[in-house]
């Protein structure tokens, strides 16, 4: 940090207690917390901690958009929060980043988005187009900048939504996980983005689960935990605790000339005219935990979608369990794949938990739902909360009702899409524990994570993804030194069952 | 229905001209029940749109409108008897119940002339809506002196549409990996209504609290708007003018005679 950019408190909380409306508890309990010019502050605690809420309070949401119990006071600039008009004229100084990229994305091409915030500054137009064009190359979507931002990936709204608030230039950034879909080597560009910022003045509040990048370049770092501040240090200081290691798994013994259970072939696919895959071949040995890696736009959610044929091959084969994906009904594949997405939100209709997860039991016309679906709830520790309505769940809780839905219908095949973003690291690593015990059961899991220590610590094996195309795999992460650094041969490696884990 | 990037002549249009189009058309639309009338309005529009090359797009349309053109007849089948009998909808030959519902020529009329109705003006505002990108729509009302609120709702109702058809699909994509299967027919459609819409409702309402947050904090209340590129009226605008003037003139005096 630059002395002169060090000087003055641009966010100032103090003793600020929140409580939502209809909620008996608090959100936020008593928080004191100063950000200075030219800082960045970086927030962690466990999911429902109420790091969301803190944003919330410091861009002055809550006081001009919630209802709610709000205790203490909020100064951006040295003014109390409630003294500004109203969010537009926050919104001159302080520029969030929320944790949906998709809901704030409205316009129709990825310049439009972003151009028009710069629109409404009232800067000369010259200046509007070297801004422009400057934050979409530091954030790396100057390609992407006559993309319809909805057909984008998960990864690349997320860097869209950041340069849009990027690109306004206000003097205070507030972030609720930023980065949580972005790859290694984006969150790397991100991070050095944010520090370059807080050393020209820029006052930088983050909120992360991800304890990686973005930790290491703040000044502070601050844990919350039941909406209070339980912990602030340096990160250097907070980061030297180590994480627990999980027990070895016991080895599993995979018959070496077993037939594959997922096998593709020559896959390629096209949206419209664009290639999302091109050429792929992949061979999955049953009982293996197969991650698919790579950066944002590589095509790793095309290629699981493959698996239940939601998406049909353009060219090429797609074989799971014996049954062709490119011709077999999705009612059918469903009985032996299974596919956990992203968000469990996108699923959950049903009035109890346990009616949720009876849902695909009918669909198949299971023998005894009720059964199966107390043994799903029991392995992913919900059966206490069969009665509850899914969407008063936490988000973790969610996440671990999605897999309950999928594994009730028991497929040899569980696919699981960023199965642990937005989690902290205890709801990550149950969610892997449930999974690593399906594996002991006889079941395939193929995850797609940026996750570089579930990686580690999980899988047999990783498939790395560059533009459609496997560019590296490794039986280990730990037996691939290389992959530690991101770095990607650009040798095409196909796989077979015969490189499958040695385990 | 949203922006489709394209080099057409209605995307080279100031949008005050397609704005003005649109607002002509529904105008022109609701000043009669004439069928004959409405037809040539919509044949206009759809003439328009060939001109400028986007008529594929409005055909994407003609599902949508065939099938409120039959809910629109069913209605007015059975709730307006007027005009001349032109048939039974349960023939006179069952017993009982034979020549109940009878469907007449006023019943008739009035759906088709609703249909046209709507037909036009869903062409037109999907003209002005795929040719033109919603900042430079916004920038127009802007300018027009339209309430900053009325022209923020058309913000976000054009965002909405194609969010909420993408969480729709989303949606689907997650039920249908759980064997959903709601069957076809009108049966399989209702019995598959609520798998998708509950989740399709509770998301995007919490979408739209983080949506109008952004609109706020990007400062389209700031009423300071610079357009990033020059939005200045062009000869094609100027002839597309005379002709809807031609048109409209053409229109008016059909009606009174």
């Amino acid at each position: 940090m630059t002395p002169e950019a060090g000087r003055g408190t641009a966010l100032s909380l103090r003793r600020v207690s929140y409580t939502y409306p209809d909620s008996a508890s608090p959100a936020l309990a008593g928080i004191t917390l100063d950000v200075r010019r030219g800082e960045i502050v970086f927030i962690t605690g466990p999911t429902g901690a109420g790091k969301t809420t803190l944003c919330l309070a410091a861009s002055g949401i809550l006081h001009h958009e919630y209802g709610g119990t709000l205790e203490g006071t909020v100064a951006i600039h040295g003014k109390d929060a409630r003294d500004y008009r109203d969010m537009g004229e926050i919104g001159r100084h302080v520029g969030v980043v929320f944790d949906d990229a998709d809901a704030q994305l409205i316009f129709t091409t990825v310049e439009e988005e972003i151009a028009s915030g710069l629109e409404n500054l009232g800067i000369p137009r010259e200046e509007m187009q070297q801004r422009l064009r400057r934050v979409m190359e530091a954030t790396g979507i100057a390609d992407l900048a006559a993309r319809a931002p909805h057909t984008l990936s998960g990864g690349q709204k997320q860097r869209l939504a950041i340069a849009a608030t990027l690109a306004l230039g206000t003097e205070i950034l507030i972030m609720d996980e930023p980065t949580a879909e972005l790859d290694r080597e984006a969150t790397a560009v991100v991070s050095a983005l944010l520090r370059r910022l807080a050393d020209e003045g820029t006052a930088v509040l983050i909120v992360e689960q991800k304890i990686g990048e973005l930790a290491a370049i703040a000044d502070r770092m601050v844990v919350i935990e039941d909406g209070a501040i339980t912990a602030v240090g340096s990160p250097a200081e907070m980061m030297e605790e180590p994480a627990p290691q999980r027990p070895p798994a016991p080895a599993i013994i995979l018959p070496t000339d077993a037939a594959p259970i997922i096998s593709i072939r020559g896959l390629t696919h096209r949206y419209d005219n664009v290639a999302a895959i091109r050429g792929l071949d992949l061979e999955i040995a049953s009982g293996e935990i197969v991650v698919v890696a790579g950066e944002n736009g590589s095509g790793k959610t095309t290629l699981i979608k493959h698996l239940n044929g939601l998406l049909r091959p353009t060219e090429g084969s797609v074989i799971v369990d014996g049954l062709d994906t490119g011709s077999v009904p999705v009612a059918e594949l469903a009985r032996h794949v299974g596919l956990v997405f992203q968000n469990p939100d996108t699923m959950l209709f049903a009035k109890t938990v346990a009616d949720e997860v009876a849902f695909g039991l009918k669909n198949i016309n299971h023998g005894d739902p009720g059964r199966a679906v107390d043994a799903a709830l029991r392995e992913v520790g919900l059966l206490h909360r069969r009665a509850s309505y899914p969407r008063a769940l936490s988000r973790g809780e969610r996440q671990r009702l999605a897999i309950a839905c999928v594994i009730a219908m028991r497929p040899k095949v569980i696919v699981l899409d960023e199965p642990t973003t937005g989690l902290d690291v205890r709801e990550s690593r149950r969610i892997m524990e449930i999974l690593a015990r399906l594996r002991q059961d006889g079941h395939t899991i193929v995850m797609v994570t940026h996750d570089m220590r579930l990686l580690e610590e999980y899988a047999d094996r990783t498939v790395w993804m560059e533009q459609g195309r496997i560019v590296h795999g490794s039986r280990t992460y730990e037996e691939e030194p290389c992959l530690r650094s991101c770095s990607m041969s650009p040798v095409r490696v196909p796989f077979t069952a015969s490189t499958r884990s040695p385990n | 229905m949203q922006y489709v990037t394209r080099e057409s002549a209605f995307h080279r249009l100031h949008p005050l001209t397609k704005l003005i189009f649109a607002v002509v058309v529904v105008a022109l639309a609701v000043l009669t029940s004439d069928t004959a009338m409405l037809a040539v309005l919509v044949g206009a529009v759809v003439a328009a749109a060939s001109a400028g090359g986007l008529a594929r797009d409005l055909l994407r349309q003609v599902p949508l409108l065939l099938s409120l053109a039959a809910s629109l007849l069913a209605l007015t089948v059975l709730t307006i008897h007027s005009g001349e009998t032109i048939g039974h909808l349960v023939t006179q030959s069952v017993p009982v119940i034979g020549g109940a519902f009878p469907v007449t020529a006023g019943a008739v009329g009035l759906a088709l002339a609703m249909s046209l109705r709507f037909a036009a003006m869903l062409f037109a505002f999907q003209l002005l809506v795929i040719s033109t990108q919603p900042r430079d729509l916004v920038h127009v009302m802007d300018r027009l002196r339209m309430p900053v609120d009325y022209t923020l709702m058309l913000l976000i109702a054009l965002r909405f549409i194609p969010s909420l058809q993408l969480e729709g699909k989303r949606i689907h994509e997650a039920q249908l990996a759980r064997a959903y299967n709601p069957g076809s027919g009108l049966a399989g459609k209702v019995r598959g209504l609520f798998p998708i819409i509950i989740p399709l409702v509770s998301n995007s309402l919490g979408k739209a609290m983080v949506l109008g947050l952004t609109i706020d904090l990007r400062g389209y209340r700031s009423g300071r708007r610079t357009p990033m590129c020059d939005l200045s009226l062009a000869r094609a605008d100027a002839a597309g003018i005379c002709c809807m003037g031609l048109f409209t003139a053409g229109y008016l005096a059909a009606l009174l005679v």
